[in-house]
């Protein structure tokens, strides 16, 4: 609505090398919070990638080739997300919107959209670091705060 | 008088004489003992408790699972911010280059600190104006 060209709105007017235009991945934070696992395990080398070259020298040009990498993984995925699972997608991120980002007030529309990007693209939520022998809170049948 | 007079009524005691009037305090013992009573609390306590840890924990989970999504996103944003810090540095660089052409010995975008680690600008000049400017 207010960003047709899909660029970041703090890079709007800035300089911009001849030549070196590149496009952004443009979500909002709903869909992007609702995405994340699923970027966490599509784009996970990418990430790596980018991750361990950021760790080598913080300079933000050092690492641009694998920054762009991640960019396109990204925009890849919301895509595929789109295409594949758009109804479910939107349902979660709305859904996010009017409930301040809290995973665990949308479990509805999350298990739906698990669902259907588990059938459709065979991607799956994973929480590392969950102590052994409890089942992931994204999977509780009866958790106590249950919204 | 000896004629036989009419039997009458008087106040009389009942027969057996009054009831016994109680003065003594009569306040008995009832209900759970004092060791029933302190088992009846600790188990309301205990059971408060269970269930208050049972809560800390999953808001633990609830925290884990808002973290992981945070830092599932971290390398798309950071790739964002240093592209767009790159456009920063790279206009400045053209301003300093426009700035300083006719000075003699002035070597665009050199180091001033003394380490080799990227040290991020503590000023940045980079607006058209002063790209036109020069």
């Amino acid at each position: 609505m207010s960003n047709p060209d899909n660029t970041p709105l703090f890079s709007r007017g800035t300089y911009t090398q001849p030549g070196a235009s590149f496009p952004e991945v443009g979500a909002s934070s709903a869909p992007l919070t609702s995405a994340a696992f699923f970027i966490g395990a599509f784009c996970k080398e990418y990430n790596e990638d980018f991750m361990l070259c950021k760790a080598e020298n913080a300079d933000p040009r050092h690492c641009l080739k694998e920054g762009r990498k991640v960019t396109r993984c990204t925009i890849d995925l919301l895509a595929k997300l789109k295409a594949n699972c758009g109804d479910q997608f939107k349902a979660h991120w709305t859904c996010l919107d009017n409930k301040n980002h809290e995973l665990n007030r949308c479990r509805a529309e999350e298990r739906a959209f698990n669902q259907c990007v588990f059938d459709k693209l065979g991607l799956s939520k994973h929480i590392p670091d969950t102590p052994k022998g409890e089942e992931p809170i994204h999977l509780k049948s009866r958790p106590i705060f249950d919204y | 008088m000896s004629a036989p007079q009419q039997p009458y009524v008087q106040d009389m005691p009942p027969q057996g004489g009054f009831a016994r009037v109680q003065y003594k305090r009569n306040i008995p013992a009832r209900g759970p003992s004092g060791a029933a009573l302190f088992a009846g609390l600790t188990a309301i306590v205990a059971y408060g408790w269970y269930w208050n840890i049972q809560g800390i924990r999953e808001r633990r989970e609830i925290r884990r699972e808002q973290t992981w999504a945070r830092i599932h996103l971290v390398p798309m944003l950071q790739a964002e911010q240093d592209r767009h810090e790159a456009r920063m540095l790279a206009q400045q660089e053209e301003i300093e280059r426009k700035a300083m052409k006719d000075v003699p010995g002035w070597k665009v975008g050199e180091k001033v600190y003394h380490t080799d680690r990227y040290v991020p600008p503590t000023v940045l000049v980079a607006d058209n104006k002063f790209l036109n400017l020069f």
